[in-house]
């Protein structure tokens, strides 16, 4: 192991603010030249930021603070995203930013392909890609074109890309989400070998085992704070996931009072298959029950099936080859949203801007899109229904927009959700299915959102509620079902439920 | 109709003044036509905007006009539609050939019958060939645009084996009603009157469902003032063409074709669907809305619109010709163009197409007065096309 006490990285007492929030929250640490540093802590937990004040997208000014980057500080200006890049930090992404249909030689050097007389030097592009690939370890042909890749590879052709700009280091943000154990294992063999050449990697990941496997020091975040960096050798598996979530539980959760009923919808060993690829499934058996008036929660790691299960579900996802879904006792299939939509189902989705809305459209338009069948008389859409309708809705969930006609895309996170929720409760839901409701939403309507599921909630309507954060998970849920690798791991009341054993089943540690 | 409880102190100055800049592309529109009116006028010493010709220009722009108003919906749900103009042509050239040929062998001597089975027949043609293109582009799902390029040289080859060559008289007193008629000037104010009733009745009947539902009222001075204003638009163009030959009917058949879709476009779940299918195609399927069939729906109704054109461009030129509605698939796109249609999808209005085609016929229609070559009428066009557009995005660049 190259160990050298030169530090390369260091963050001082870094803090950056967002109106009505604080991302991340004088964190000081250091990074040592050639390690493999881990970064760990739930969602929200400041990771992300610290990526974009490493990669430009903050630049210098936006924060508080100090980055030193060998020794002199690290001063990226807002114009040139590509700074970070030239000054040797380069960042691996989590969905992968390489163009399908060109080669990987093609893709290692896009925009700064060799040239000659204003002619691309294939002869000379393929060889430097080759020189790279081979020098560490990358078993892949720099002529294949990147969509015939597996992600495994794809994510190689990205590190090649980032060497190939000699980076020094290399940040890798969830780089195992999508692969698999072999693929992992090759990765890891390709993270050695970059310590090897005096590459400093900067490892981010949910999977905590992971950490064991390949770093040399891990840094843990909570709520934008740093909260600890110790040598990897002095932490295990416990004490790093008590580290992680060890906190007391403040008033964030309004306390609901709800008495949940009669079990009404019923999953049972459901298996689907990924609708464009049936070679690959992508639900393993999940199985869960879901009350009446009930709050259940689905805890799991990103990639774990959770969003894949609930799209399955609303009849919008996967191919279901075999398994059950009963609403009322009675078995139903939905193929399609709506029909889902017929049965009472509705789906606040994860991604609010790419399924939730039609940014470019009125507040009033997105409210009532779901719904225009409540408004039609013959053909004619009751437009003054429609508008007192949806202000109902916009008034009762506090929407702050100065009227319902500005378009969604001026609105912030937080009131952008209550649009997307206001849309599926307008459509009188008897389960709604929210995913990752408070995905990039403030503290502030992070808390209404609560507050409106636990009245829904006590007003009978079932919810099933997809969460990234434990905490979160564990505040607003009565029980929880935790996923790991597309199955349903263990289903448990919260009164048992402790961050801990949720982390552990969803990471595989322990089966339910 | 604020949704928090604090409201801004409404001052109706600044409120005109948000008004004008949120309807800006609107209003630069008009602009540029009463811009485009005078400076014709001023350099052809006043013959342009002579009786006569103002009332050609409207004529002329109809059957492109009628093309276009289709056409911003298939471009609003995020397609194309290229075959607009030969299913246009083929519509005249079926329409020319039951008239000059086919009735007076099967139907002799029964002119008014046989002209309106012409038309229905025109009208089903189009919107049948809108169901097998509907069909291949929604649920076979091949592009629109290569569907409809397909199209374009089908119907090119149809409207070839149709006249064989030839070109078939559509000139038969009945239907050359449609395209070259007008009403009388008295009939003409009764349209008027009847227009400007209605729009009052509207007015009313809005503000009595807004007072059901409980909302806040406009003052009765701003919807007075904003109605009187298209009444009196309504009364001077009839006054103005009844000085020729009173209202033209295909700018008729235009309006009334124009205000129906527009209403569609609206007002019913069809319409308002297509937007939002443009605006966000998956938020919209997520949202349980059909998507395939309101795709179809769109382009059975761009062939419908196909057929009143093609129907109209018949009694219009009195022939079917072999080269019946060229490029009026790209004359329809600009027009939808030049009146702020998106070509991303999700943004178009009907009524901006119309200015927008106006604008076009009144260039046409200027330049062809001033005598200027062909050549350099083309030139003109494209340029003003590619310069709208410019200053469209300059101002939405720098707001």
């Amino acid at each position: 192991m190259a160990m050298n006490n030169d530090i390369i990285l260091e963050f001082r007492n870094v803090t950056k603010r967002f109106p009505g929030v604080v991302a991340l929250s004088d964190a000081s640490f250091q990074i040592r030249r050639g390690e493999i540093h881990g970064i760990c802590g739930e969602n929200g937990a400041g990771k992300s930021t610290l990526m974009k004040i490493l990669s430009g997208v903050y630049p210098h000014g936006t924060y508080e603070g100090h980055v030193i980057y060998n020794g002199e500080e690290l001063k990226l200006r807002a114009s040139s995203i590509h700074e970070a890049a030239e000054r040797g930090i380069a960042i691996v992404y989590q969905e992968l930013t390489l163009i399908p249909t060109m080669t990987v030689g093609e893709n290692v050097f896009l925009g700064r392909e060799p040239v000659e007389f204003g002619v691309i030097n294939r002869d000379k592009l393929y060889a430097d890609t080759r020189a790279i690939l081979s020098k560490y370890q990358m078993d892949v042909s720099p002529l294949e074109i990147v969509k015939n890749l597996g992600v495994g590879k794809m994510q190689m052709v990205e590190i090649a890309k980032a060497l190939s700009e000699n980076a020094k280091v290399l940040i890798l943000d969830e780089p195992t989400s999508a692969l698999s154990k072999a693929e992992v294992e090759k990765l890891m063999g390709i993270l050695r070998g970059l310590k090897e050449h005096g590459v400093t990697c900067i490892y981010i990941s949910h999977k905590l085992e992971e950490f064991f496997q390949i770093t040399d020091s891990i840094t843990v975040l909570r709520d934008g704070k740093m909260i600890t960096t110790q040598p990897t050798s002095e932490l295990n598996l416990e004490k790093l996931v008590s580290t992680m979530v060890g906190r007391e539980m403040k008033e964030r959760f309004p306390k609901g009072k709800r008495s949940p009923g009669r079990v009404i919808f019923e999953v049972e060993n459901l298996h689907a298959l990924d609708p464009n690829d049936s070679e690959r499934e992508v639900l393993k058996g999940v199985s869960f029950d879901l009350r009446e008036g009930e709050i259940l929660g689905i805890a799991g790691l990103m990639g774990s099936g959770r969003t894949e299960l609930v799209m399955t579900i609303f009849g919008e996802y996967g191919k279901i080859t075999s398994g059950k879904i009963r609403l009322n006792g009675r078995e139903i299939k939905i193929k399609s949203s709506h029909e889902a939509m017929l049965h009472g189902i509705s789906l606040v989705p994860e991604d609010r801007k790419q399924h939730g809305l039609v940014l470019i459209q009125s507040i009033l338009r997105n409210i009532s899109l779901a719904n225009l069948d409540q408004f039609a008389h013959w053909f004619r859409i009751d437009d003054s229904a429609e508008l007192k309708a949806s202000l109902s809705f916009a008034k009762s969930l506090a929407i702050k927009a100065p009227d319902l006609h500005a378009p969604a895309d001026s609105l912030s996170g937080g009131n952008q959700q209550k649009v997307v929720i206001s849309k599926w409760l307008m459509s009188k839901p008897k389960v709604l299915i929210m995913d990752d409701p408070t995905r990039g939403v403030d503290v502030g309507a992070k808390f209404e959102i609560y507050k409106l599921m636990n009245d829904l909630s006590e007003s009978g309507i079932s919810i099933i509620m997809i969460s990234s954060e434990l905490e979160e998970v564990v505040g607003m849920s009565d029980r929880i079902m935790v996923m790991c690798e597309d199955k349903s791991n263990g289903t448990f009341d919260v009164s048992e439920a402790t961050q801990e054993r949720i982390m552990a089943l969803a990471t595989g540690i322990s089966a339910g | 109709m604020s949704v928090t409880s604090t409201s801004p102190t409404t001052n109706p100055l600044s409120d005109f003044a948000k008004r004008l800049r949120a309807n800006f592309q609107t209003y630069a529109l008009i602009v540029a036509t009463v811009i485009i009116w005078v400076g014709f006028s001023v350099w052809s010493g006043g013959t342009y905007l002579g009786a006569q010709n103002f009332s050609n220009i409207f004529r002329q722009m109809t059957i492109t006009a009628l093309l276009s108003v289709g056409m911003v919906l298939v471009i609003v749900t995020g397609h194309i539609d290229l075959s607009v103009g030969k299913l246009a042509g083929f519509v005249s050239v079926v329409v020319a050939y039951m008239q000059a040929t086919y009735w007076p062998k099967v139907l002799p001597g029964h002119e008014l019958l046989t002209t309106i089975l012409s038309v229905l027949i025109g009208l089903a043609v189009g919107a049948l060939y809108g169901v097998f293109q509907g069909y291949v582009i929604a649920h076979l799902r091949v592009p629109a645009f290569i569907v409809t390029l397909g199209s374009f040289w089908i119907l090119n080859g149809a409207i070839l084996l149709r006249t064989a060559g030839k070109t078939i008289p559509a000139n038969q007193p009945f239907l050359s009603v449609i395209a070259q008629g007008y009403l009388s000037p008295l009939v003409g104010w009764i349209v008027a009157i009847f227009v400007v009733g209605l729009l009052f009745i509207t007015m009313f009947i809005s503000r009595r469902r807004k007072v059901k539902y409980g909302f806040d009222l406009p003052p009765i001075y701003q919807d007075l003032t904003r109605t009187a204003f298209f009444a009196a638009l309504v009364v001077a163009y009839v006054f103005y063409v009844n000085q020729y030959n009173g209202i033209q009917i295909p700018v008729l058949l235009l309006a009334v074709i124009a205000v129906a879709v527009a209403y569609i476009s609206n007002n019913t779940r069809f319409g308002r669907y297509a937007y939002a299918i443009g605006g966000n195609r998956e938020a919209t399927r997520l949202s349980g809305v059909n998507i395939r069939g309101n795709i179809f729906m769109v382009f059975v109704l761009m062939g419908f619109l196909c057929g009143v054109s093609g129907v109209t461009l018949a009694s219009y030129v009195g022939y079917g010709t072999i080269a019946a509605g060229t490029g009026y698939e790209l004359d329809a796109i600009a027009a939808c163009i030049l009146g702020g249609t998106s070509t991303l999808g999700g943004i178009g209005t009907i009524p901006g197409a119309m200015i927008g085609g106006l604008i076009m016929a009144s260039l046409t229609t200027g330049l062809q007065i001033m005598n200027v070559a062909p050549a350099w009428q083309y030139v003109l066009k494209g340029l003003v096309l590619v310069l709208a557009v410019y200053v469209d995005v300059y101002f939405k660049k720098n707001r």
